[in-house]
C-alpha cells in the first residue's frame, strides 16, 4: 500500500487526483488539469507538496565527510555554507544511485549536511547515509517539504516569510515563519526561479493557507512538475538517470568536481576518468515531435536505415511549444546531424533533434530580491 | 419530429454509443475524459476501415497516456471528427455531445442492445 503525506486530506479537499508515485498516494493534478497549472508556474507561480522526498541532516564532522566523499563526488570540507549543490551518490561502477541536493547550513550554531533526496531511492540512500553517519537525522519524518515556483514566488513567499535582501539560486537560509524554524532554499526542479521549504508537519496546512492567500497562485501536483522540469530540459531518476548510467553520459558532468575524479576513494572515479577524456558510449539529446504525436518513454529511436540508435526516457506534451518533446540517449557513433526517427505504435516517425533546455531557465543569480 | 436518436448506450471500455437508423455515433465517455485529463492528440481513424466490436480502433493522447479506443460494435467507419484533428480538447469540453469521435455503419445491431444502459454505466463505475 501506498504511503500518504501528511496534508494528504488537504488536498483531497482541494480537489487533488491522487496517484500512488514512488510508493506514495500524490497529487498528480487538481480540477484546473496539468496543462492549466504549468502555465500559471511559468506566467506566475504554484505550490507543489513534494513532502514524498527524502531529507536528512548529516553533522558535519571528518569521519562523516571522509565517509561521504566515498559515495559524493565534491569536496565536502570546500562547501561554501548557506549553498546548495546539485550532485549525486555513486556506485563503485560511477552509476548513480541517486540524485541530491547537498547543502551545507548551521541549526542552532551546529554545522549540518541537509540533502534533499529521491523518494523513489530512499532505502538505497538511507543504506549509505546510515553507513556514513549512523546517527543521521531523518527529517522527512517530521518535515514536510514544498516548492513554490514561478516568477511571482519571490512576492507569494516574502508575504509570509522575510527573506533576505540578497538570495540567489542555489542559496539556502534557515528563517522564521512565525517564530518556527524553516529551511528556506532558492531551488525548484522547474527551470523557473523559485523557493524550496522544509517545514516542521505540524505547521504545513497553515503555511500552504498562506501562500494560497495570493490569488495569482495554485496549488499544482506532479503532472505538471514533470513537464515543467522536462521542458527545462532537467533529468530525473528512473528516466535519464540510473545505476548503469554515469553523470558524464547523462550530460551532468559539469556537476562533478574533476580533481575528485582522480581520488582513489571516490567510487568509480577510474571509470568517470576514462569517460571524462574519451567519448562515453551514449550521448544525451532533446527531440520534439514533427506532427502532433506523443514522444513517450521507452519509445525507440531509429536512424533512415531502421538501425536501432538509442531510446527516449522521457516524453511529454509541452504547453509551452504546443508539441512533444523528450529527452533521449543516442549512441555516441551515430551523427547527430541525420534523420532521427521514433517507432510509435508500429510506425516511424521523423522527429526532430533540438538542443536542451526546451524552454530558457529563468533562475535568479546575483540579484536582490526587490529586482 | 427529427430525426430518431437512440438512448445513449455505454461499454465496460468507457465508450459511449447512439444509434440513428444503422449509423452509430460513439466517443468516450464523460468519465473516461475526466480521467484521461487533458487531452493534447487524437490519432483518428481511416474511413472505410472495418472493424468488429473490441478492435482498436484510434489512440487518444492525453498529457499523461495514450489510450486504446475500440470499436462498440461491428461495422464500417464511415465519418470521423475531425475538428478533433487540430483541438483534441473539445473531448475534455464536450465528451458526450460535440466531441465525438467516430461514425459507423452497423452490421449487428443486436450487439448494440447488449451494452451498458446510463444507469448500469453509473452502476458499473461505482463498483
Amino acid at each position: 500500500m501506498p504511503l500518504d503525506i501528511p496534508l494528504k486530506k488537504f488536498h483531497v479537499a482541494n480537489g487533488a487526483k491522487m496517484v500512488p508515485f514512488a510508493g506514495f498516494n500524490m497529487p498528480i493534478n487538481y480540477k484546473q488539469g496539468i496543462i492549466n497549472e504549468h502555465k500559471n508556474v511559468r506566467k506566475h507561480s504554484g505550490i507543489f507538496d513534494v513532502s514524498h522526498m527524502g531529507q536528512v541532516l548529516i553533522e558535519t564532522n571528518y569521519l562523516h565527510i571522509n565517509n561521504l566523499e566515498r559515495y559524493i563526488p565534491l569536496k565536502l570540507n570546500n562547501l561554501r555554507k548557506n549553498k546548495s549543490n546539485y550532485t549525486f551518490l555513486l556506485n563503485e561502477n560511477g552509476g548513480v544511485v541517486d540524485d541530491l541536493i547537498v547543502s551545507l547550513i548551521d541549526i542552532n550554531s551546529k554545522s549540518f549536511l541537509y540533502i534533499v533526496y529521491n523518494a523513489s531511492r530512499k532505502n538505497e540512500d538511507e543504506k549509505i547515509f546510515f553507513k556514513c553517519a549512523p546517527k543521521a537525522e531523518i527529517l522527512h519524518e517530521k518535515n514536510c517539504l514544498f516548492a513554490i515556483q514561478g516568477p511571482e514566488s519571490i512576492e507569494v513567499l516574502n508575504n509570509i516569510i522575510d527573506l533576505p535582501s540578497e538570495m540567489n539560486f542555489l542559496d539556502i537560509e534557515v528563517l522564521k515563519y512565525k517564530k518556527n524554524s524553516v529551511i528556506v532554499s532558492r531551488s525548484g526542479y522547474t527551470g523557473e526561479d523559485g523557493f524550496e521549504i522544509s517545514i516542521s508537519t505540524k505547521h504545513a496546512e497553515v503555511f500552504v493557507k498562506d501562500l494560497l492567500e495570493n490569488k495569482n497562485t495554485m496549488l499544482c501536483g506532479l503532472g505538471s512538475r514533470d513537464s515543467l522540469r522536462l521542458e527545462a530540459g532537467l533529468s530525473l531518476y528512473g528516466h535519464e538517470l540510473n545505476e548503469n548510467i554515469t553523470p558524464i553520459e547523462a550530460g551532468l558532468s559539469w556537476a562533478l568536481d574533476k580533481d575528485r575524479l582522480n581520488d582513489s576513494s571516490l567510487n568509480g572515479n577510474k571509470i568517470l576518468s576514462d569517460q571524462l577524456h574519451n567519448k562515453p558510449l551514449n550521448k544525451k539529446i532533446g527531440l520534439v515531435s514533427v506532427n502532433r504525436s506523443m514522444l513517450r518513454d521507452g519509445m525507440i529511436l531509429f536512424d533512415t536505415n531502421k538501425n536501432n540508435i538509442g531510446k527516449i526516457t522521457s516524453g511529454c506534451f509541452s504547453p509551452n511549444l504546443n508539441k512533444s518533446i523528450a529527452i533521449g540517449y543516442v549512441n555516441s557513433n551515430f551523427n547527430i546531424e541525420n534523420e532521427i526517427f521514433c517507432e510509435i505504435r508500429n510506425k516511424m516517425e521523423l522527429v526532430k533533434k533540438t538542443s536542451l533546455p526546451f524552454v530558457k531557465k529563468n533562475y535568479k543569480k546575483n540579484g536582490s530580491k526587490n529586482e | 419530429m427529427g430525426v430518431k436518436m437512440s438512448e445513449k448506450k455505454y461499454t465496460k471500455d468507457h465508450e459511449w454509443v447512439s444509434i440513428d437508423n444503422d449509423i452509430a455515433t460513439i466517443g468516450i465517455s464523460n468519465h473516461a475524459q475526466e480521467s484521461l485529463g487533458d487531452i493534447v492528440f487524437i490519432e483518428l481513424p481511416s474511413v472505410g476501415k472495418s472493424a468488429n466490436a473490441k478492435d482498436e480502433i484510434c489512440v487518444v493522447e492525453s498529457v499523461k497516456a495514450a489510450s486504446d479506443i475500440y470499436a462498440p460494435i461491428d461495422g464500417e467507419i464511415v465519418e470521423v471528427n475531425n475538428n478533433l484533428e487540430g483541438d483534441a480538447a473539445i473531448i475534455n469540453q464536450d465528451a458526450e455531445n460535440t466531441g465525438w469521435i467516430f461514425k459507423m455503419k452497423v452490421s449487428n445491431p443486436s450487439q448494440y442492445d447488449e451494452l451498458m444502459t446510463e444507469d448500469e454505466y453509473k452502476n458499473f463505475l461505482e463498483q
